[in-house]
């Protein structure tokens, strides 16, 4: 499938309508975007903010809504030092503006018309595009058999936590696994290590029920990931991937 | 000292959009054929360096540039002569 | 047309630290050390590494490793300034001044007015030898008294702190002589030939 942009990509200007607070160190910011034509689920966004004196600052951050959302959603993570991450996280109020454009990237994109089953690998943040896939999925109420292994340093960083627990709940076709690498609550009977052969070979679809694989996170996971998949016997044409930097950096490289 | 060095590396659909500044069709789904080994790959596929000075773009099989491009205050720049085609 | 629409109480966060004197115009201070690369770290051994020194077609010089580490060490304290705007003060370096492999191969005048350096991975950059001569320019193999890691350009780098990073090369393995100058690699693709951060030449046509 192929979206030929048809014209330039133009920024538009965009309103934050709303604000959740996912994690302690993430927020996802609900944007009105009166010129949006649409996307395709794992496609991202260019924003840019301007200062008072002048000063731009771009980032790039894919976009966590399904495209059956009128309301876009990016969901962004806190990077220490960061410049454009702490303003965003912090200071951004309802009403405040920006700049958009988008929808970005045909490559990493997945939707229903891809009846496969669905591996989605996610490290950190890197759930956001991903996300955007199983909402979509959701909402078609289309029921491909879908799996996301899931990385996350402690539960309290879990994105989208409860979402996620409904819909695993609610839909027999998805399941939902978690593996928390730094700290595991008490009880906590699931994987505590960062994601590897053993894990991958016990908890995902075995290569011959070809699956379409995205993984999307921390560059030093989305490469481990891929290899072992490979290793495992997946084609690594079904293997899509997006690395986000360094770990803790997302794409805030500046 | 600063991050895993390999760390750096992004995916070629990070660098869309300063490519679709310059190409009006889609660039990360276009196939491309590296000249230095032959293989094929979709744009979005290939291996992302030098970000945030420009986007260079390498064969994921060979390490070979295939595109560079940047964009300046002045002008944009691409460069694709490792690249043997693409199609789109 | 629209107006360009301001994000309400967004600004540089780097800016808020100052050393505005020690600073070129559009820098920021970080005390991290942000690694660009334009391709994967080569990862050469030192029984393999050897630093050439070339005119035209003909050899001036060439070292191996334990060679190298017998010629003239200098230890410098220098700021240095990367074209995305962040900059470092006061790295310390240690290695090999352009001056003292001029003298180690017996040149009393550099041959030709510019040099294109070549390093492992294919990167090249050039610099007029009046940036180089009068202790401007070095060959480095240490940072801060270690071993400059294969991520930072070791084992060993240009060296040219008052002009834009870039042209710091990593990897550097050959240094040509050039009669007349040349672009390298990002010279060639809209950067400034020169690179003043001080003059804030960053970009071709600044």
């Amino acid at each position: 499938m192929v979206i030929a942009p048809g014209r330039r990509l133009e920024w538009q200007s965009v309103v934050v309508r709303g604000i959740v607070a996912e994690t302690f160190r993430v927020k996802s910011l609900l944007l009105h975007a009166p010129r949006w034509r649409g996307h395709l689920p794992g496609q991202h966004v260019d924003i840019r903010l301007t200062a008072e004196d002048g000063y731009q600052a771009q980032r790039s951050y894919s976009i966590a809504s399904p495209p059956e959302d009128e309301v876009l959603s990016l969901t962004v993570e806190k990077v220490d030092n960061g410049e454009v991450s702490p303003y965003l996280v912090e200071d951004v109020r309802a009403g405040d503006q920006f700049e958009l454009r988008g929808p970005i990237g045909g490559y990493f994109v997945w939707t229903v018309a891809t009846p496969d089953p669905l591996l989605l690998i996610a490290g950190g943040s890197g759930i956001a595009p991903l996300m955007a896939m199983l909402r979509h999925r959701a909402r078609r109420k289309v029921r491909n058999p879908a799996l996301l292994l899931y990385s996350s340093r402690s539960l309290e960083d879990v994105i989208y936590r409860e979402e996620l627990d409904a819909m695993a709940r609610t839909d027999p076709d998805l399941r939902v696994v978690h593996t928390l690498t730094r700290k595991q609550p008490e009880g906590w009977i699931g994987y505590r290590r960062r994601i590897d052969r053993e894990l991958l070979a016990e908890a995902s679809f075995p290569p011959e029920q070809r699956p379409r694989i995205f993984v999307c996170g921390p560059t030093s996971l989305v490469e481990a990931a891929s290899r072992v998949l490979v290793d495992l016997g997946h084609a690594p044409l079904t293997i899509k991937t997006e690395r986000f930097g360094p770990s803790g950096w997302t794409h805030d490289s500046q | 000292m600063t991050h895993n060095d390999s760390d750096l590396v992004l995916d070629g659909n990070a660098a869309a959009g300063l490519l679709q500044e310059i190409f009006v069709l889609e660039i990360t789904t276009a196939q491309i054929q590296c000249e230095a080994c032959g293989s094929t790959q979709a744009v979005g596929s290939l291996r992302l360096y030098a970000a945030p000075m420009a986007a260079v773009l390498r064969c994921s099989h060979c390490d070979a540039s295939l595109v560079r491009a940047v964009r300046t205050p002045h002008g944009r720049w691409i460069e694709m002569t490792g690249a043997r085609r693409l199609r789109f | 047309m629209t107006e360009t629409p301001i994000s309400r109480g967004f600004r540089s966060r780097r800016r808020e630290q100052t050393a505005k004197d020690r600073l070129p115009p559009g820098q920021y201070v970080t005390t991290d050390f942000p690694i660009l690369s334009a391709g994967p770290t080569p990862q050469t051994k030192l029984e393999d590494w050897t630093l050439a020194l070339q005119l035209g077609g003909s050899l001036l010089g060439k070292w191996r490793w334990d060679e190298f580490e017998t010629l003239p060490q200098t230890t410098v304290t220098r700021d240095i300034h990367c074209v995305t705007k962040w900059s470092k003060l006061d790295t310390s370096w240690q290695g090999v001044t352009f001056d003292d492999l001029l003298e180690a191969v017996g040149l009393a005048d550099p041959p030709e007015a510019y040099i294109m350096a070549h390093c492992d991975g294919g990167y090249t950059t050039n610099v007029p030898v009046e940036d180089l001569i009068d202790g401007k320019g070095m060959v480095v193999t240490r940072y801060a008294g270690l071993p400059i890691p294969p991520a930072h350009g070791g084992p060993a780098r240009l060296l040219v702190p008052h002009l834009y990073f870039w042209k710091s090369a990593k990897w550097v393995r050959r240094l040509r002589f050039m009669e007349q100058d040349e672009r390298g690699f990002w010279e060639s693709l809209g950067y400034h030939n020169y690179g003043d951060p001080w003059k804030e030449q960053r970009y071709d046509g600044d």
